[in-house]
């Protein structure tokens, strides 16, 4: 299992934390509410446990995939429990189950993906882009393990940058995951200059 | 003697037998990832691999990860059990298409797992009996021991793919 060293998983957790709080503020300057943003953690799991660490495998979630194209090998994914992605559309002012509500949703991961990745590439200096979202619902367990899957083949790890954004006031939380493939998370680390 | 009834959770990568008609062994949500069931019903003995990939690369991980390695392993985890070869049956859940997420112009995990479990039965000559495969929805598979096998697609009824006479549905 490739393992991490304390001070790379501080400094990725604090790319996580500068991420998401890039992201945070764009989803409350596009809903006018105040958005909390949780300490993030940086999972170093088998991937037997990756799936629970991030869920109930069997809860019916909306996973927003943007994988993302340019210097480094990830993929975003954005997940939110059914009934928060309705509040969500709701707040946007789109009914909840539609087709228009999951365009909603993809719009908002575009939209969060772009403010998250943009501070990463600012500060890495990686280039980074974005590829169009793809939205499905499903159960969690199906969605974050058919993204890990694909850019499993090498390693029996799974990395994970998981954060918490919560609208104040509402039922309405989302987990944003930053999933990078490991030759990803190595030239990360080694433009941040935190080798082994 | 019987063991107590349990419900095995069978994650990514992993694989589990069982021989006591009262237990459930179980993947939920696969996705792109295929559940391949092996089944001696006659001898009341049942396996599941949680297979994530189609081919192993050196040092990728547990056997069970990967279709051309998980195939021999779970069959020989059977038979050690008390399965007999020639009496496996062999059911496959899962291998949707949830997202592109490849890199250009490969295809598609979820069709490239089935595509190779299916190899490496043949290659065993281990009959699949029922399968619920492709698509696009997440399965939970369920494996009995005493031999029914059911799936259970993200937000549909429960179906049964072998019947306790061991019979594909």
């Amino acid at each position: 299992m490739s393992t991490f060293s304390t001070m790379q998983l501080d400094a990725l957790r604090e790319l996580a934390n500068i991420g998401s709080g890039t992201a945070g503020t764009a989803l409350s300057q596009m809903l006018g509410r105040s958005v909390d943003i949780s300490v993030p953690n940086a999972l170093v799991l088998p991937l037997a446990e990756a799936v629970e660490a991030v869920g109930p495998p069997e809860q019916a979630v909306t996973g927003v995939a943007i994988p993302l194209a340019g210097d480094m090998d990830a993929v975003v994914l954005l997940v939110f429990p059914v009934e928060d992605a309705g509040s969500l559309a709701a707040m946007l002012g789109v009914e909840p189950g539609t087709e228009d509500a999951l365009s909603a949703l993809s719009e908002i991961g575009n939209i969060l993906s772009a403010s998250y990745i943009g501070s990463l590439g600012a500060m890495t200096g990686l280039e980074l882009d974005l590829t169009p979202p793809q939205t499905v619902t499903d159960m969690l367990a199906a969605i974050v393990a058919t993204v890990l899957a694909s850019r499993a083949e090498g390693t029996d790890t799974a990395l994970i940058l998981d954060s918490e954004l919560r609208v104040e006031g509402e039922q309405c939380s989302l987990s944003f995951l930053l999933l990078p493939e490991a030759g990803g998370v190595r030239e990360i680390l080694s433009r941040m200059g935190v080798e082994a | 003697m019987t063991a107590a009834a349990t419900e095995i959770a069978v994650r990514m990568g992993e694989i589990a037998v069982s021989s006591n008609p009262a237990d459930v062994l179980m993947s939920i949500g696969l996705g792109s990832c295929i559940g391949l069931a092996l089944v001696d019903h006659r001898r009341g003995i049942a396996g599941l691999a949680h297979v994530m990939l189609p081919e192993a690369i050196a040092g990728g991980g547990p056997v069970g990860k990967f279709a051309d390695l998980a195939v021999p392993e779970l069959i020989k985890q059977v038979t050690a059990l008390g399965a007999a070869k020639t009496s496996l049956r062999a059911v496959l859940v899962g291998g949707a298409q949830m997202f592109a997420l490849g890199h250009s112009g490969a295809m598609d995990i979820g069709v490239r797992n089935d595509v190779e479990v299916r190899a490496a039965l043949a290659k065993e000559r281990i009959p699949v009996v029922a399968a619920e495969v492709g698509g696009s929805k997440g399965r939970t598979i369920r494996v009995i021991p005493g031999g029914s096998v059911l799936s259970k697609e993200a937000g549909g009824a429960e179906k049964e793919l072998m019947s306790t006479t061991g019979a594909g549905l």
